[in-house]
C-alpha cells in the first residue's frame, strides 16, 4: 500500500516536534453489498475505502490525522499538521521499521473478490425466496448480501510493521408478515469472518426461513403488559444484555476518563458469582476475531468477570497510558478516519451450573425472550435498554403464548448482580456495534440466563 | 490526481465504454476537530476525506460503483463495475438520469467563520471550564467537543447537468457529569453554526442543567399517563419514523402511508414540513443526490397527507413530480429518501410551561434511548427507554428515570391533542438531516417502570 521507506518518513515528521509515540494505519478495503426487494435484485454498493489515518501521543495527549491521498505530499502534509498542532519544541529522531508475521487463524477459502455476482446474487436469492415463500403472509421481503475484505498496515515509531486482511461475509433477511392491515417483523443475519464457504455452515435457505417464521410469530402475538417480572433471556444475540449492560462500561475508552460505573472496582464481586464473562478475539473465523487489533496488537482472550469478580477491562494504547496499564489487544477502528479506541470483539457468558429447563420452570409469571433486538447503553449512568424481537410469556413454568412489544431496560450494575440462573448452552450471533471509534463487527452470546427481576416495557 | 482531473477520466471511460446516461456524484470534506478531557485537550483532529460514485444506466439499469482512490486504473473499474452491476440488476425501466433546466433556488454560500485550531481548542476548554464553574457537583470527567467542517458536493452528468454546492459549520458540545453519591449523572447539549455565535457559557450552563436535573430521579409506578414529549424528543421520533414519510417505503409496503394523500392520518393539529431552506438550519440545500432542484413541502397539513417524499424513481411510478428528496446517505449510498429540515409546526399550545399547564398531571418525557432497536419503522410499534420529569397541578416537578414508554407511531400521531409552540431545530442528525418541533401532549399512554 505505501513503502516502508515513506511509512518511516511520515513517522519521523510526526514525532519532529516532541512527540513520545507516532503511528501510521493504511485501509484498504472493498465492500460489496447486493440488496434485493419486490422479489427483484433491487441495488448493488460497491465502493473502495482507501486512506492513511495518523496519531502522535506526549503522555496522553494525542493529535489524529487522516487522509484520502495516498501521495507522498499529502502524507508528509497530514504527518507535518500533527506535528504542529502538539507543539513546537523541534525534536530529531530516527525510526527503524521491522516487519513482524502474527499468523492468520482465520483461514479463508471462498475469497468474495474472486467470486462472480451471480453466483453471490443466487445465493441471496436463496435466502430471499426463503423467506417470501415461507407462508402467504409474509407481504415483504428486504435480504443484503454483504462480503467485506478490509486490508490494514499498522507503522508505529516503536518499529512495527504488520498487516492483515480480515474478509467477512453476511447476509440478512428481514421478513414483513401483514394480516388486516397490521404488519410485523423478523430477521435473521449470520456473519462470520469467513468467505462464501458461510453459507456451506449455515444454508442461505435456513436464514430465510428463520426470519419468516419469526414475522408470522410475533403476527399472532398481542402486546405485554408492562412492568417488572422475571424474564429467561435466551442463548445467542440474548447476549446482547451483556454487551450493552456490562461489556460498554469494561471498555479503557469509559474507566480512562472515569466515565464508567465499574472504574476501581477490579478484584471486587461486581456481578453474581455464577456469572463469567469472557472477550475473545482469537476465535478462528468468528465475526468480532481480529488477528491484530488496529494498533497492531495480536488479539487476545480475557477474562472480563471470573465468578462475579470483575479480572480485567478492554484496554487499547492511548487509555493504557492514563490507565497504567498494558494494551489488550483491544483497540478497534471502522477505518482510517475513525481514531481508534477500546472495543470489544467477541464477547460471551460462559456456560452456568444450572439446568435450562429449571430456568423456564422456576419462573411463575414473567417473559421468556428467545430472539432479541439490539440495545444500548449510557456507560456513564448505566442505563441500558434493548428490544425483545419474538417473546413469550411464561405461565406457571411453562412457556406460553407469544408476545411483541417488548423492552428491557435496567441499570447495568444492578441487572449483572440479578443474572441469578445461567444455564450450559451458550451459543454467540453477530452484529456491529457502533461508537465513537465507528461501526465495528461484534459477536455476543451466552446460554439461557435467568434475571430475576428487570422492568419490562410493553402496553 | 484532483477531483477535476478524475473526472475527466471517467467521463471519458463512460463514452468509450458506450454508455449515454450517466453521472459522476462527489464528495469532498475537512474537518477538524478537538476535545477535552478533565481540564485540558485530550485530542486533536484533522482530516481530509474524498469519495466520487460514478453511476450508469446500462441495459436499462442502473449500476453504482464508487472509491476514493482518485487514478486512472479506478476510473477505468468504476465504469466497468457499475455496468457489471447493473447487468445483475432485476430493476429495468426505474432509472433515470436528470435533466438539466429545473430551478434552483440561490442558496447563498455560507458566510462562515473559519476558526483557526487554536481557537477551536480554546472554545473546547471554554465550554469545559465553564461546566465546572456553574455546578460543583461537575466532576472532572466531563468532556467538552469542538469541530468545523467544511464541505463540497459535486454532481455531473451525461445530460449535461453540472452542479455544485459547500457547506460549512462549527459544532460545539458539553458532556458534562455530575455525581451525587455513587450515582453518575450525565448530560449533554449542542450547538452548531458560525463561530462567532457560539457561547460557550451558554452550552456549558445548558448541559450542566441536563446533567443535575436528573439528580434524585425516581422510578415511576407502571401505568397509563398522559404525556408530553419535549421538543427534542418530538426531532428524535420524527428522524427515527422518517421512513413512514418515505415514497420508497410505501412503495414497497413498508410504509402504512401507500395511497392515503388526501386522507387524515394525524390530529388536525399536526403539520409536518420539510423545508431545504430553512432559516434556522445549516442545512440548505437546492438540489438532492439525483440533481433534482429541492422545494418546501407540508407533507401533512392540518392532519391530512399532503404527499409523501419522492426521488425520481418513486415518482415517475406514483405519476407526480420528484419531490427533491432523492438524498444519498453519503456518496457511495445508493439514492434513496430523505428530507432536509424535516419539522412539526408550532401548534398554538404555547410556550413549554404553559404546556405543562394543559397537561395537568403526568409526564414529561425529555429524553428517548435506544430507537434504533427498540422502534420498528414498519411496524410503527415502540417501546424505548425514558427519562424525563413528572407533572403535577401543571407544573414540572422531580426527575424520574428507568421507565418504557409504549406505542405505535401511527397511532401517536392520531392521538395528539395539543402542540405547543416551543419550537426548536436540532443540528444536523447522521446521515445529514436536520430534524424539530415543539413539545405535544398525548393522553393515555402505558408506561412501564417499577
Amino acid at each position: 500500500m505505501i513503502s516502508k521507506a515513506l511509512l518511516t518518513r511520515v513517522l519521523e515528521k510526526a514525532l519532529s516536534t516532541g512527540a513520545d509515540f507516532a503511528e501510521v494505519y493504511v485501509e484498504h478495503t472493498k465492500e460489496n453489498d447486493i440488496a434485493m426487494i419486490d422479489n427483484k435484485v433491487d441495488s448493488i454498493t460497491n465502493r473502495l475505502i482507501s486512506g492513511v489515518g495518523m496519531r502522535i501521543f506526549q503522555g496522553t495527549r494525542c493529535v489524529t490525522a487522516s487522509c484520502t491521498s495516498l501521495g507522498e505530499d499529502d502524507l508528509l502534509a497530514c504527518a507535518g499538521r500533527m506535528a504542529d498542532a502538539l507543539g513546537s519544541v523541534p525534536a530529531n529522531r530516527t525510526v527503524r521499521l521491522t516487519e513482524r508475521l502474527f499468523g492468520d487463524v482465520h483461514p479463508i477459502r471462498i475469497v468474495p473478490q474472486d467470486v462472480s455476482l451471480k453466483t453471490k446474487t443466487d445465493l441471496l436469492k436463496e435466502g430471499y425466496f426463503a423467506a417470501k415463500n415461507y407462508h402467504q403472509d409474509i407481504s415483504q421481503v428486504k435480504a443484503n448480501l454483504l462480503d467485506v475484505d478490509h486490508q490494514i498496515l499498522i507503522a508505529n515509531s516503536d518499529g512495527l510493521y504488520a498487516q492483515d486482511r480480515q474478509i467477512r461475509t453476511r447476509m440478512t433477511v428481514n421478513a414483513f408478515a401483514s394480516r388486516n392491515g397490521e404488519t410485523q417483523s423478523g430477521s435473521c443475519s449470520p456473519g462470520r469472518k469467513m468467505g462464501l464457504e458461510l453459507f456451506d455452515r449455515i444454508s442461505p435457505k435456513s436464514i430465510g426461513e428463520e426470519a419468516a417464521r419469526q414475522a408470522l410469530v410475533m403476527l399472532s402475538a398481542g402486546y405485554i403488559k408492562a412492568g417488572r417480572m422475571p424474564v429467561a433471556i435466551e442463548n445467542g444475540f440474548g447476549g446482547v444484555i451483556f454487551h450493552e449492560a456490562c461489556g460498554h462500561s469494561l471498555e479503557a475508552s469509559s474507566v480512562a476518563p472515569g466515565q464508567s460505573q465499574f472504574c476501581g472496582k477490579l478484584g471486587q464481586q461486581i456481578a453474581n458469582p455464577k456469572l463469567t464473562a469472557i472477550d475473545d478475539g482469537t476465535i478462528p473465523n468468528a465475526w468480532g476475531s481480529v488477528n491484530i487489533d488496529d494498533e497492531g496488537t495480536p488479539a487476545q482472550r480475557k477474562v472480563l468477570i471470573e465468578n462475579g469478580i470483575l479480572k480485567s477491562y478492554m484496554v487499547d494504547k492511548l487509555n493504557g497510558r492514563r490507565m497504567g496499564m498494558e494494551s489488550t489487544g483491544s483497540s478497534r477502528r471502522q477505518g482510517y478516519l475513525f481514531d481508534p479506541t477500546s472495543r470489544m470483539t467477541n464477547t460471551f457468558i460462559a456456560n452456568g451450573p444450572d439446568r435450562n429447563e429449571d430456568i423456564i420452570s422456576s419462573i411463575e409469571y414473567g417473559l421468556y425472550a428467545k430472539a432479541m433486538g439490539g440495545g444500548s447503553v449510557n456507560p456513564v449512568t448505566g442505563a441500558f435498554n434493548f428490544s425483545v424481537r419474538e417473546g413469550y410469556i411464561i405461565r406457571d413454568g411453562k412457556i406460553c403464548e407469544p408476545v411483541r412489544g417488548a423492552s428491557l431496560i435496567g441499570k447495568g450494575s444492578e441487572i449483572i448482580m440479578d443474572i441469578d440462573m445461567i444455564g450450559n448452552n451458550l451459543d454467540t450471533a453477530q452484529g456491529m456495534c457502533g461508537a465513537s471509534s465507528g461501526s465495528i463487527p461484534t459477536e455476543v452470546g451466552q446460554p439461557l440466563i435467568r434475571v430475576a427481576s428487570i422492568t419490562v416495557g410493553g402496553r | 490526481m484532483k477531483y477535476t482531473e478524475f473526472k475527466e477520466l471517467v467521463m471519458t471511460a463512460a463514452k468509450a465504454g458506450g454508455l449515454t446516461e450517466y453521472e459522476l456524484y462527489a464528495e469532498e470534506s475537512e474537518t477538524i476537530s478537538a476535545e477535552t478531557l478533565g481540564h485540558e485537550i485530550s485530542a486533536f483532529s484533522s482530516g481530509n476525506v474524498t469519495g466520487a460514485c460514478f453511476r450508469c444506466i446500462s441495459q436499462g439499469k442502473i449500476g453504482y460503483a464508487s472509491t476514493e482512490l482518485y487514478t486512472a486504473s479506478e476510473a477505468e473499474r468504476l465504469v466497468h463495475d457499475a455496468m457489471e452491476n447493473a447487468a445483475i440488476l432485476e430493476t429495468e425501466g426505474e432509472a433515470y438520469i436528470h435533466e438539466p433546466g429545473d430551478d434552483y433556488v440561490k442558496v447563498e454560500a455560507p458566510a462562515v467563520t473559519v476558526p483557526s485550531a487554536q481557537e477551536l481548542t480554546d472554545l473546547a476548554v471554554k465550554i469545559v471550564e465553564a461546566s465546572y464553574a456553574a455546578d460543583s457537583r461537575i466532576i472532572d470527567s466531563s468532556q467538552s467537543s469542538t469541530l468545523f467542517k467544511q464541505s463540497r458536493t459535486y454532481l455531473s452528468n451525461s445530460k449535461g447537468l453540472d452542479l455544485a454546492r459547500e457547506n460549512a459549520y462549527t459544532m460545539a458540545s458539553s458532556y458534562p457529569i455530575a455525581q451525587d453519591g455513587e450515582e453518575m449523572f450525565s448530560g449533554f447539549d449542542t450547538k452548531a453554526g458560525d463561530y462567532h455565535n457560539l457561547d460557550p457559557q451558554a452550552i456549558a450552563q445548558k448541559g450542566v442543567e441536563d446533567a443535575v436535573s436528573q439528580i434524585g430521579a425516581k422510578a415511576v409506578p407502571t401505568g397509563i399517563y398522559d404525556v408530553m414529549f419535549s421538543n427534542h424528543v418530538t426531532a428524535m421520533l420524527l428522524g427515527c419514523y422518517l421512513s413512514v414519510f418515505s415514497a420508497e417505503s410505501a412503495q414497497k409496503g413498508m410504509s402504512r402511508l401507500g395511497g392515503k394523500e388526501g386522507e387524515t392520518v394525524a390530529s388536525p393539529c399536526v403539520t409536518l414540513t420539510d423545508d431545504p431552506f430553512c432559516k434556522e438550519s445549516l442545512n440548505k440545500i437546492a438540489f438532492d443526490g439525483e440533481g433534482v432542484a429541492t422545494r418546501y413541502k407540508d407533507v401533512v397539513k392540518d392532519g391530512k397527507l399532503v404527499t409523501l417524499l419522492h426521488n425520481l424513481t418513486t415518482a415517475h411510478k406514483a405519476g407526480v413530480p420528484s419531490t427533491g428528496n432523492g438524498v444519498k446517505a453519503g456518496y457511495a449510498a445508493p439514492v434513496s429518501i430523505q428530507p432536509y429540515n424535516f419539522y412539526m409546526q408550532k401548534g398554538g399550545g404555547g410556550t413549554t410551561e404553559e404546556m405543562f399547564a394543559h397537561l395537568g398531571d403526568g409526564i414529561y418525557i425529555t429524553e428517548l434511548n435506544g430507537m434504533h432497536a427498540g422502534a420498528n419503522p414498519v411496524t410503527g410499534d415502540f417501546s424505548l427507554a425514558s427519562a424525563g420529569f413528572l407533572v403535577k397541578d401543571g407544573k414540572k416537578g422531580g426527575p424520574v428515570k428507568n421507565f418504557t414508554v409504549s406505542g405505535n407511531f401511527y397511532q401517536l400521531l392520531k392521538d395528539i391533542v395539543l402542540v405547543g409552540d416551543d419550537w426548536e431545530l436540532r443540528p444536523p442528525m447522521r446521515g445529514g438531516a436536520c430534524y424539530g418541533g415543539p413539545s405535544f401532549i398525548v393522553r393515555e399512554m402505558s408506561i412501564g417502570g417499577k
